[in-house]
C-alpha cells in the first residue's frame, strides 16, 4: 500500500474518532435528595444602604409566562431602560418549558462551572447547588431591594422553601394563586329539581342521585352523573385519589395526605380512622352510580369534556377553566341556560368540612456564587427592584399606551389600544414574558388576566367571582408538605398507597378495618414510618410544625 | 409481486403474516389518523363532542394549521431544524463514508485496533458533562454547529456502512488503482457511485435523529431564534396545558387539542413523507455485506 494511501486512512481514522467520542447521551434522571431545613430567616427591613451604580452585565435564565411565545425582541423597550437608567447590560435565557429540562440544564451548567448571574430553579435543585456551594446566599441582597422584599419575600412559608442553614439561599417569588379549585354545582338542575344546594354529605349523596337518575336537563336520556371527577394526584403532597376528592376527605377531617396540624400529630392521615371512614363513603357514591363511571381512567381533557358536553352536575375544578372565557365557550354553547355556582364543601358526621389544601408555592431565583464573587450582588438586586417598582407595569403589561391602558380605578384596559398590540394578544406574550417575576396576585394583576365576559344568554361570568367564592370557603393550610422529600422508593410507595385507595372506592378490594390495617401495614413495610419521623424533623425545622 | 401458495400450510402462513403485518398497520396509521383529526377539528365540536376517528365532511376546520403558520417562531424553528438536518446529516456522511471506507480495507496497518478503539467510546460513553465542556471551550455554545458535531460520526452506522464496502468487488478497486487513482479518486469515482443504497440508509437514519434533535439544543442553545422545531413543539405542547388557565387569546380561534395535534403532525410530516422513499433502498442497504462470499 502506497504512503498517501496510509495517510488518507489515518487521518480519516483519526478525525472521525474525535468527533465519534463527542456523541449523544442519554438524558440524566433527576436525583433526589435529602433537604435540610432551617427556621426561616427573617425578612430584613433596615433601611437600604445607598450603594454607587456600577455598570454591569448580568446573564439571566428564567422561565418565561407563556413558554411557546419566545423571548421578547431585541430591540424590546426594556432593554434600554435597563441599560439606560440601571447601567445593567442584561442577557436573558428563557429555559426549557418543562421542568426536568429546565433542571438538567442548569446542573450541567453547574457541573461547568457556568451558571448565570441570575437563575430560575426548582427547590431540590436548588438544595444540591447549596450543598456544592455554587449558590449565594441571598439575605445580604434583601436590604438593597426594600419594596421587593416587602412585596415577594416577606411570606414565612414561602422563605422556609429556601432557607438551609439558616439562610435564604434563594429568592422565593409568589408562585401559583392559591385556592383556585373549589367545588360547583349547576344550580339550573337544581332548579330543575327544585332541590337545594347540598350542606352535607347526606344532602350531597341526595342531591348526586337526583341528578343522576331524574333527568335533570329534561332531555329524557340518562345522560347525566351526579359527581365528576378524575384521579389528579401524583407526589407524596397528592397521591391518592388526588384533590377532586379532598372536600370529601375534608368533610372527615383529615384532607390532603398528611396531617399537619402539629407536631404530635403528624403523620399520613391513612393512620386517622376517619380517613377509612371518607374512602367508604366515595365508595359508596361509586355503589350508588352517581359518579361518572370512566372517572377513574378519565385524563383531565377528558373530564372536562365531560362537563362542558353537560353531563356533570358536581365538580371541583379550577376556576379560570371554569369561566375563562375561553374555557366557558363550549359549555355556553351546548348548555345556554347552564349555570355554574360555587357551594361551600358539605359538612361530615363530625362537623368538619374544608375544599381542599393549600399548598403555597414559590417560584425560585438563585444567584450563582460567581455572580457574588464578581460583585454583580448589587446590580441583580438593583434589577429586581427596579422590577417591582418603576419597572412592574412593563414587564407584567408591556408599555402603558401602547400594550394596555389604566382606567380611573387604575386597573388595566384595552380602551383606545390598537387590539393587534393589547397585551393579551398571542403577538405581544413575547413583551411579557418575564410577568412571572413581578406578579404578587393584586387585584389589578387578576382583573385584567381573568376578564369577565358575557355567556350566550346574557349573563355576565366572572372567573374571578369564582376565585373569590373557592376562596371564602374553608381550607387546610398543608405548604408544609411540599418540603417533605421523597424517599428512594417514592414511586413504589405512592403506587402502593394510589392503587390501594382506588381498589377500596371500586370494591376491587373489601373496605373494614382489618383490609385497611393491612394496607398501612404495606405502605409500612415500604418504609412510612421512616418516611414520617424523617419528615416530622424536617418540617419541625422549618418551621412548619410545633 | 404475486405469491404462489403451495401447500395449505402456505395459505395459513402468509395469512398469519399479513395479518401480523395489518396489525401492525393499523397500530402506526391509528394514532397519526387521529391526531391529524383531531389536528383539523373545529372549535365547536372539540370540546362539545367527544372525538372520535371520524368526522362528517364539510365539519373540519384549516384553523389550527393557519394558526401554526403564523406562529412568530414557527418559521424561524423549521428552517432551523431543516439547516440541522441537512448540515448535520452532510457532516456525518462526510465524515462517516471516509472513515467506514479506511476501516473495509483489509490492507490498512492496525485495523483491528482501530476497529477496538473506535468501539470504547460506542460502549463507553464519556458522559454529558465532558461533552458539554468540550461544546463550551470550543466556543460552540448557541452555534448550531453544537448540535451538528458532538455525534458527527456514529460507530453503529459506521459499521453498517464498512459492511457495505466489504461486501463490493475488491477486483473494481484494484482496477482503478491500477489505472492510476488515488484512495479518494477510488472512493469517490467507484465505490460512492455502487452505494447508493447504504448512504441513503444511512444518511436517513442521522436525518432523522437530527430531525429530531431535542436534548443538545435545549442545552448548547440558549438563543431562542436558534431552536429547532421539536423544542418548538415542546414548548406548545406544554404551554396550551398552562394556558388554559390564561386568558389570552393564542388558543382561542382553534381548540387547544387541534392546535396540539397540527403542532405533532407538521413536525413529524417530513419524515412521514421522506421514509416511503427510502425504504426500498433499506434491506439492499443493511444486508448487502452482511454475508460474505
Amino acid at each position: 500500500m502506497s504512503k498517501s494511501l496510509s495517510k488518507f486512512f489515518l487521518i480519516a481514522v483519526a478525525a472521525a474518532m474525535i468527533l465519534t467520542a463527542c456523541g449523544p447521551t442519554a438524558t440524566p434522571e433527576a436525583t433526589e435528595v435529602a433537604v435540610e431545613t432551617e427556621a426561616p430567616a427573617d425578612v430584613v427591613t433596615e433601611e437600604p444602604t445607598p450603594v454607587p451604580m456600577e455598570p454591569a452585565e448580568l446573564e439571566i435564565w428564567v422561565s418565561g409566562r407563556v413558554s411557546e411565545a419566545g423571548p421578547p425582541p431585541e430591540d424590546w423597550v426594556a432593554y434600554q431602560i435597563i441599560q439606560d437608567e440601571l447601567l445593567i447590560d442584561l442577557e436573558l435565557v428563557l429555559l426549557p418549558s418543562s421542568a426536568g429540562d429546565q433542571d438538567t440544564k442548569i446542573n450541567t451548567a453547574a457541573a461547568s462551572n457556568s451558571l448565570p448571574d441570575l437563575f430560575f430553579v426548582s427547590r431540590d435543585t436548588l438544595y444540591d447547588l447549596v450543598q456544592v456551594g455554587l449558590v449565594a446566599p441571598v439575605d445580604d441582597l434583601l436590604p438593597l431591594m426594600p419594596v421587593r422584599t416587602e412585596t415577594h419575600y416577606s411570606d414565612p412559608n414561602r422563605n422556609a422553601l429556601v432557607t438551609f442553614d439558616g439562610q435564604m439561599y434563594g429568592l422565593p417569588d409568589p408562585g401559583q394563586i392559591p385556592m383556585t379549585d373549589g367545588l360547583v354545582i349547576r344550580q339550573d338542575w337544581l332548579d330543575a329539581l327544585g332541590l337545594q344546594a347540598p350542606t352535607t354529605l347526606d344532602d350531597f349523596m341526595t342531591v348526586a342521585t337526583a341528578f343522576t337518575f331524574d333527568d335533570p336537563d329534561g332531555n329524557g336520556q340518562a345522560d347525566t352523573y351526579g359527581f365528576c371527577a378524575f384521579i389528579d394526584g401524583s407526589g407524596l403532597s397528592n397521591m391518592g385519589l388526588g384533590p377532586r376528592f379532598n372536600f370529601i376527605y375534608g368533610a372527615y377531617g383529615v384532607a390532603g395526605v398528611w396531617n399537619l396540624n402539629s407536631a404530635d400529630e403528624f403523620g399520613l392521615n391513612a393512620r386517622d380512622p376517619r380517613f377509612m371512614e371518607a374512602t367508604q363513603f366515595i365508595r359508596s357514591m361509586v355503589e350508588a352510580g352517581v359518579i361518572d363511571p370512566d372517572w377513574p381512567t378519565l385524563s383531565k381533557d377528558d373530564f372536562r369534556a365531560g362537563w362542558k358536553q353537560g353531563q356533570c352536575g358536581i365538580m371541583s375544578e379550577n376556576f379560570a377553566a371554569l369561566a375563562n372565557r375561553s374555557n366557558y365557550a363550549a359549555f355556553d354553547e351546548n348548555n345556554p341556560e347552564g349555570e355554574w355556582v360555587v357551594i361551600p364543601p358539605p359538612v361530615g358526621p363530625y362537623g368538619d368540612s374544608s375544599e381542599g389544601v393549600i399548598i403555597q408555592t414559590a417560584r425560585i431565583y438563585a444567584v450563582s456564587q460567581r455572580a457574588i464573587d464578581e460583585g454583580k450582588g448589587p446590580a441583580i438586586a438593583r434589577l429586581l427592584e427596579w422590577m417591582a417598582t418603576d419597572g412592574y407595569m412593563l414587564m407584567a403589561f408591556g408599555e402603558e399606551g401602547v400594550n394596555f391602558n389604566l382606567d380611573n380605578n387604575g386597573y388595566i384596559t384595552l380602551e383606545g389600544i390598537d387590539p393587534e398590540l393589547a397585551w393579551n394578544t398571542s403577538a405581544m406574550q413575547p413583551l411579557t414574558q418575564l410577568a412571572n417575576m413581578v406578579y404578587i396576585f393584586t387585584d389589578v394583576e387578576l382583573q385584567a388576566r381573568y376578564q369577565s365576559h358575557t355567556s350566550l344568554n346574557g349573563r355576565t361570568i366572572e372567573p374571578l367571582a369564582f376565585l373569590a367564592g373557592f376562596s371564602e370557603q374553608p381550607w387546610t393550610e398543608a405548604t408544609g408538605s411540599a418540603i417533605i422529600n421523597p424517599p428512594a422508593n417514592a414511586a413504589d410507595f405512592t403506587r402502593f398507597y394510589s392503587e390501594n385507595l382506588v381498589q377500596f372506592v371500586l370494591g376491587q378490594q373489601d373496605l373494614n378495618e382489618e383490609t385497611w390495617a393491612a394496607f398501612l401495614e404495606g405502605l409500612d413495610s415500604l418504609g412510612a414510618a421512616d418516611l414520617e419521623a424523617v419528615a416530622k424533623q424536617d418540617l419541625i425545622d422549618a418551621g412548619f410544625l410545633r | 409481486m404475486r405469491i404462489r401458495i403451495k401447500s395449505w400450510d402456505d395459505l395459513v402462513f402468509q395469512i398469519l403474516v399479513n395479518g401480523f403485518l395489518l396489525t401492525v398497520l393499523l397500530v402506526v396509521t391509528i394514532p397519526i389518523w387521529r391526531v391529524f383529526i383531531m389536528s383539523i377539528t373545529p372549535l365547536a365540536w372539540a370540546e362539545g363532542t367527544s372525538l372520535g376517528l371520524w368526522i362528517p365532511p364539510g365539519e373540519w376546520s384549516n384553523e389550527a394549521y393557519k394558526q401554526l403558520f403564523n406562529h412568530p417562531a414557527f418559521l424561524q424553528a423549521a428552517t432551523n431544524s431543516v439547516i440541522i438536518t441537512v448540515g448535520g446529516t452532510a457532516i456525518n456522511l462526510f465524515l462517516t463514508v471516509p472513515l467506514a471506507y479506511a476501516l473495509s480495507n483489509e490492507n490498512l496497518p492496525g485495523r483491528k485496533f482501530l476497529v477496538t478503539f473506535i468501539l470504547i467510546p460506542f460502549l463507553f460513553h464519556a458522559g454529558l458533562i465532558p461533552t458539554y465542556l468540550v461544546v463550551q471551550k470550543l466556543g460552540l455554545v448557541d452555534n448550531l454547529l453544537a448540535v451538528m458535531l458532538p455525534g458527527a460520526v456514529s460507530v453503529y452506522n459506521t459499521l453498517v456502512m464498512k459492511g457495505f464496502f466489504e461486501g463490493l468487488p475488491e477486483e473494481l478497486k484494484e482496477a482503478a488503482r491500477l489505472d492510476g487513482a488515488n484512495e479518494v479518486q477510488v472512493l469517490w469515482h467507484v465505490i460512492l457511485p455502487l452505494s447508493k443504497p447504504i448512504l441513503l440508509t444511512i444518511g436517513l437514519f442521522y436525518a432523522v435523529s437530527h430531525w429530531n434533535e431535542f436534548f443538545n439544543p435545549i442545552l448548547y442553545l440558549n438563543r431562542a431564534d436558534l431552536q429547532p422545531l421539536p423544542v418548538l413543539l415542546r414548548n406548545i405542547l406544554l404551554a396550551a396545558n398552562i394556558n388554559e388557565y390564561l386568558d389570552y387569546d393564542a388558543f382561542a380561534r382553534a381548540p387547544i387539542a387541534a392546535f396540539k395535534a397540527a403542532s405533532v403532525f407538521i413536525t413529524m410530516l417530513p419524515m412521514v413523507i421522506v421514509y416511503p422513499w427510502i425504504q426500498r433502498y433499506f434491506t439492499k442497504g443493511t444486508l448487502l455485506g452482511a454475508v460474505k462470499e
